[in-house]
């Protein structure tokens, strides 16, 4: 492999990694709010139970969501200065927003409410938690204008050999943005959706002492993988009258990527999920569609590797769409030892992290809603 | 527009060495002391991580946006000392969320350990990066202005254990009680170097803004949000103030 790939790869796994937890983080965050918002109504412990247990896996998810979303923001800086100097008054516009504005409220309303447990007022602290919803999900939307931007270059002029950001609402109502944003929500809940669904089909599979908690929360997880799936399919079917003529011809990565998304996700969880939704009342006591669940864990995830796959292998080998390839992208003067020691870092720490962090959350649905840490 | 973008620049720079400066400090505190007391260091500590370390975030964010060639010419040359200061505010991040979530006393002093050098690692590699925006490349007054750094980190951080919870830094400095005037006095100390650098690269930043264009665009999406940022952060400071004998998260 030479720099170009190796710098590739770096962007690709850490990106893949990100996704990975950002996912699950916006399919959890708007369930654990519910949850928290019924808890303040009616004071009831089920409601704590369980604002207490699908937070604490939420927040040990966050933690590996923030430090590759760190790796990947200065990523840009590291191995494609090219796209800042030619692009960087266009698209550090969102990327700036995301930051600046979306991630600094996200976080600094989530310190309050994982430390806020017990001091702040009991709305205040309901307040934090949707605060966390909101700014997350306007994280989401400025990451995909950004990326849509690198897609469909849109809003900008070319100005002495660098482009100039000529109109931001060209940028927001991109086409390449109005099918994937909610696409990418739909993934989101579908995840989370999936994740409450499984773990709380493996808590009554082994006869958890907490049967409301759980019952209540397989319901929840099964109706919101269901809503998230069809919003995924219909936002995704949408798409195709948008999106760059070419993309998936001649390129085998691109197409093999939305090969399988379409048949993992929509030839086969599909319609196992609607028919889970409308059965949601018999739910609790299917022993067997609970194990299905369980086993059918990991498919959202890799479901939406896939469907980045395609997105982004299908850019290749533009890094901005008919304007800047990858190869003129990168940081000129890139040697093999410079992108080699960062990438077996970066590599091998977050990749290190992420089991660690997958454990731990393994660990905290095997053990059921007791011993918390999140609200002790 | 430049200036304004300038001042709120160099804002977010000194704000982030006042904040997060005494996390790093506290985080080098660790180093060595015995879990009782970690412990209690890291509680005292833990409410404000998060509001502080978004403050670097959001500087690169602004960096991003304002001047999109510095974050370019000056990220790619610093380029194995960016890479080593991530890794350490990597390992410094997961040592606090995950140094409580598995027991025994082997896990917690292993992450202690990383957040105990991920703050150092972070701490000099700061000093490298200023000493190479004043002289060009990072070479000893770096490690210089490196040392020079932990040392205010560590005293801003002593000064913050000491003012909110006396009783976590007993045993390692003489009690004396602190105000909240002297916290502040050594977080405008931590701020300083860096902000002493930005005020002499003013010139060299605003030859390089982005054009207005982009400028203006910004400045009207981040208005509307800077009062809820402000008041969000002041809100932090007003809830944890004071400090509480809970059990922490972190």
């Amino acid at each position: 492999m030479d720099v170009l790939d190796l710098a590739r790869l770096q962007f690709a796994v850490t990106g893949s990694l990100h996704f990975l937890f950002v996912v699950l983080t916006l399919g959890l965050a708007p369930l654990v709010a519910i949850m928290n918002t019924r808890w303040a109504r009616s004071g009831r412990p089920v409601f704590e139970g369980m604002t207490r247990f699908w937070g604490q896996i939420y927040v040990v998810n966050y933690a590996l969501g923030i430090v590759t979303g760190l790796v990947m923001e200065f990523q840009f800086g590291l191995s494609w200065s090219g796209l800042s100097h030619y692009a960087g008054d266009v698209f550090g516009a969102p990327l700036a927003m995301e930051t600046l504005v979306a991630f600094f409220l996200e976080s600094t309303f989530l310190g309050l409410w994982i430390f806020g447990w017990r001091r702040l007022p009991k709305w205040l602290h309901v307040a934090c938690i949707w605060m966390v919803v909101l700014t997350a999900y306007a994280s989401a939307f400025f990451i995909m204008i950004a990326n849509s931007f690198l897609q469909n270059p849109v809003g900008a002029v070319e100005r002495g050999g660098r482009l100039e950001l000529a109109d931001f609402g060209a940028l927001v109502s991109n086409p390449a943005l109005v099918g994937a944003l909610p696409h990418v929500i739909g993934a989101a809940l579908l995840t989370g959706g999936m994740v409450v669904a499984a773990a709380s089909s493996y808590q009554l599979r082994r006869r958890t002492a907490e049967v409301e908690l759980f019952t209540r929360s397989l319901r929840i997880g099964v109706v919101t993988a269901a809503v998230g799936i069809f919003v995924a399919v219909a936002s995704g079917h949408a798409q195709f009258g948008l999106i760059q003529p070419g993309k998936f011809e001649g390129n085998a990565g691109a197409g093999i990527g939305l090969g399988f998304m379409i048949l993992l996700g929509e030839m086969a969880l599909f319609p196992l999920l609607l028919f889970f939704g409308a059965a949601v009342s018999r739910m609790p006591r299917w022993g067997w569609a609970q194990s299905l669940l369980i086993g059918l864990t990991p498919l959202p995830f890799v479901i939406s590797i896939l469907g980045w796959m395609a997105r982004e292998i299908g850019r290749q080998p533009w890094l901005i769409w008919e304007r800047l390839t990858v190869e003129d992208a990168m940081s000129p003067g890139l040697t093999p030892g410079m992108i080699t020691g960062s990438f077996a870092g970066f590599v091998g720490i977050l990749g290190l992290l992420a089991v660690i962090d997958y454990v731990i959350i393994v660990r905290i649905v095997r053990r059921g809603p007791v011993e918390l840490a999140l609200g002790a | 527009m430049d200036i304004i973008w300038f001042v709120v620049f160099g804002g977010l720079l000194a704000g982030y060495f006042a904040l997060e400066g005494f996390d790093l400090g506290v985080g080098m505190h660790l180093l060595g002391r015995p879990r009782g007391q970690r412990d209690e260091m890291v509680a005292a500590m833990a409410p404000f991580v998060l509001a502080n370390e978004v403050w670097l975030i959001a500087l690169a964010g602004a960096m991003f946006g304002v001047y999109p060639q510095l974050e370019s010419s000056v990220v790619f040359a610093l380029y194995p000392i960016v890479v080593g200061m991530l890794l350490s505010w990597v390992l410094r991040d997961a040592g606090l969320w995950f140094r409580r979530r598995l027991p025994g006393d082997g896990w917690r002093a292993a992450w202690d350990l990383a957040i105990g050098l991920g703050s150092l690692g972070l701490t000099l590699g700061w000093g490298l990066v200023l000493g190479a925006l004043v002289t060009g490349s990072p070479g000893l007054l770096g490690l210089a202005i490196g040392v020079v750094l932990v040392l205010l980190f560590t005293l801003h951080g002593r000064t913050f254990l000491a003012w909110r919870t006396p009783e976590a830094a007993s045993g390692m400095v003489a009690v004396k009680p602190v105000t909240l005037w002297m916290f502040l006095a050594t977080g405008a100390l931590a701020a300083l170097p860096a902000l002493a650098v930005v005020v002499g690269g003013a010139g060299y930043l605003l030859n390089h803004s982005a054009p207005s264009s982009t400028l203006v665009t910004l400045g009207l999406m981040v208005v509307p949000f800077a009062p809820i940022m402000v008041g969000a952060q002041v809100w932090v400071w007003r809830t944890f103030r004071r400090a509480d004998r809970q059990p922490s998260f972190f």
